[in-house]
């Protein structure tokens, strides 16, 4: 660990400007599964950071798995991110050299508080608290969607086909669940139904795409940045506020519509009051059923891993138990939209 | 051959000890893996029970049965490979409220062993 430290810190050093750099503290950050995150707190002499600084470095796990933007990649997005000022970690340096720590890794600014759900959900905020903290997530989205194609610096991301995000997802989805060797007549039966029940599509924005409870950070009431930015694609502007208010991200808290934490209204309120667009409610609830598909398709394959004895792991056999919640939920919910509830 | 005590005593036993005796000893990221092992006992105790396997016959069998009473093809040993087949090849009306039936049954003898409490809410 203190050898890599040491690169990370010469690293700095160069990029900077700096005389010289000493480590103070360097730790493995919990959470990633495709990356792995430190903690670099340095005592940096000299450059354009001169003084204490606190890093976060995150550069590619070993065993990565595909389906997720590289490193350079969500470098890229985060950049964009930051530009269109979104509260996020400052994006400071990339490194594509492989020669420097044998993976591709980038720096960023350490931002305070945590990004516990648990924690989150369970704190005992006032209902003007909760209030101020959904309308600032939403707002936090309008702003990212202010991000549009064409941009040259994103030309990676797909656009979807013919403009219409959900049914692409659903055509993605239904390939996925093909590639599962057990039936889910209930998956199936819901993709139908989301196919069938497309909603006006929105315009083609920069969406994070796993913007919920767990993914930002929170220093008492106040956000201090939105992590995990891996999955960014262009989509419709309603996946991230059906992700976030999807029945899986509420840990627990299932009264609270917007990620456990506040109302659904509120939430869309801080949107478009930030110049969001205004969607339809509707629409947000029809990308919630999507939510619930999505999970339930990355929960199947986690437990393929497992299965196949590619990743044997308890975590993702679990993960794969979990997918009938899934279906309760979309048998549920989409019940629930045809009464109009 | 008897073989006493059976799997299901053994699985409840030892998971008490799990949860009693050592689960208490541990913080951090082993007190969640114990956790999790303990989870994945009950699933595997739930499995061998008697009722829950009641349920998961009757769902089997609600399978079957309307298949056979839509004059779907059953030739798959599963009823529920069957089913699922019909409904991505739009064989059945989406809308229909035994469909729904079906899938709920299916859906809640799954939950009854994964995870019970789920079905509260």
């Amino acid at each position: 660990m203190s050898e890599l430290a040491e690169v990370f810190s010469q690293f700095v050093v160069h990029q900077s400007g700096a005389r010289s750099a000493k480590v103070i503290a360097f730790n493995k950050l919990s959470g990633g599964a495709i990356q792995d995150n430190f903690g670099l707190s340095l005592e940096i002499e000299g450059g354009m950071q001169s003084g204490l600084q606190e890093f976060v470095v995150r550069q590619d796990a070993p065993s990565g798995i595909a389906e997720s933007l590289s490193r350079p990649e969500e470098f890229r997005v985060l950049e964009a991110a930051f530009e269109a000022g979104v509260t996020v970690p400052k994006p400071l340096w990339l490194c594509e050299d492989l020669d420097v720590s044998g993976q591709l890794f980038y720096v960023m600014t350490r931002a305070d508080g945590s990004a516990s759900p648990r924690q989150l959900v369970k704190s005992d905020f006032t209902g003007e608290q909760r209030c101020m903290i959904v309308r600032r997530l939403g707002a936090e989205l309008a702003k990212l969607h202010t991000v549009r194609p064409p941009m040259r610096s994103l030309d990676f991301l797909t656009v979807p086909d013919q403009g219409n995000a959900a049914l692409s997802r659903v055509s993605t989805y239904r390939r996925h669940l093909q590639e599962i060797a057990e039936p889910h007549p209930v998956l199936e039966w819901a993709l139908n139904w989301l196919e069938d029940n497309t909603p006006e599509p929105g315009p083609t924005v920069l969406c994070h795409c796993d913007f919920r409870t767990g993914n930002y950070m929170m220093a008492d009431d106040k956000l201090t940045a939105i992590l995990d930015w891996e999955f960014a694609a262009w989509s419709d502007p309603a996946e991230d506020l059906g992700w976030f208010c999807s029945r899986s991200w509420r840990f627990g808290a299932n009264e609270r519509e917007a990620g456990g934490v506040g109302e659904k209204a509120d939430f869309l309120n801080g949107y478009r009051e930030a110049g969001g667009a205004d969607i339809d409610p509707a629409a947000v609830s029809y990308w919630e059923v999507m939510a619930l598909m999505r999970w339930a398709i990355i929960a199947l394959q986690q437990a393929r891993r497992h299965i196949s004895g590619e990743q044997r792991s308890l975590e993702l056999a679990l993960t794969g138990r979990m997918v009938a919640q899934m279906e309760f939920d979309l048998l549920t919910q989409i019940q629930e939209l045809e009464d109009g509830q | 051959m008897i073989n006493r005590p059976n799997n299901h005593d053994l699985l409840i036993e030892a998971r008490q000890v799990l949860l009693n005796s050592l689960t208490p000893e541990l913080t951090g990221a082993r007190k969640y893996d114990a956790l999790m092992i303990a989870n994945a006992m009950s699933m595997a105790i739930r499995e061998l029970g008697q009722s829950e396997q009641a349920k998961v016959e009757e769902a089997d069998q609600a399978v079957s049965t309307f298949l056979k009473t839509r004059s779907q093809p059953t030739h798959n040993a599963e009823g529920e490979t069957s089913l699922a087949e019909a409904i991505r090849e739009r064989r059945l009306d989406g809308k229909e409220p035994a469909l729904r039936d079906v899938l709920r049954t299916l859906t809640e003898a799954r939950l009854g062993i994964n995870n019970p409490s789920y079905l509260k809410r």
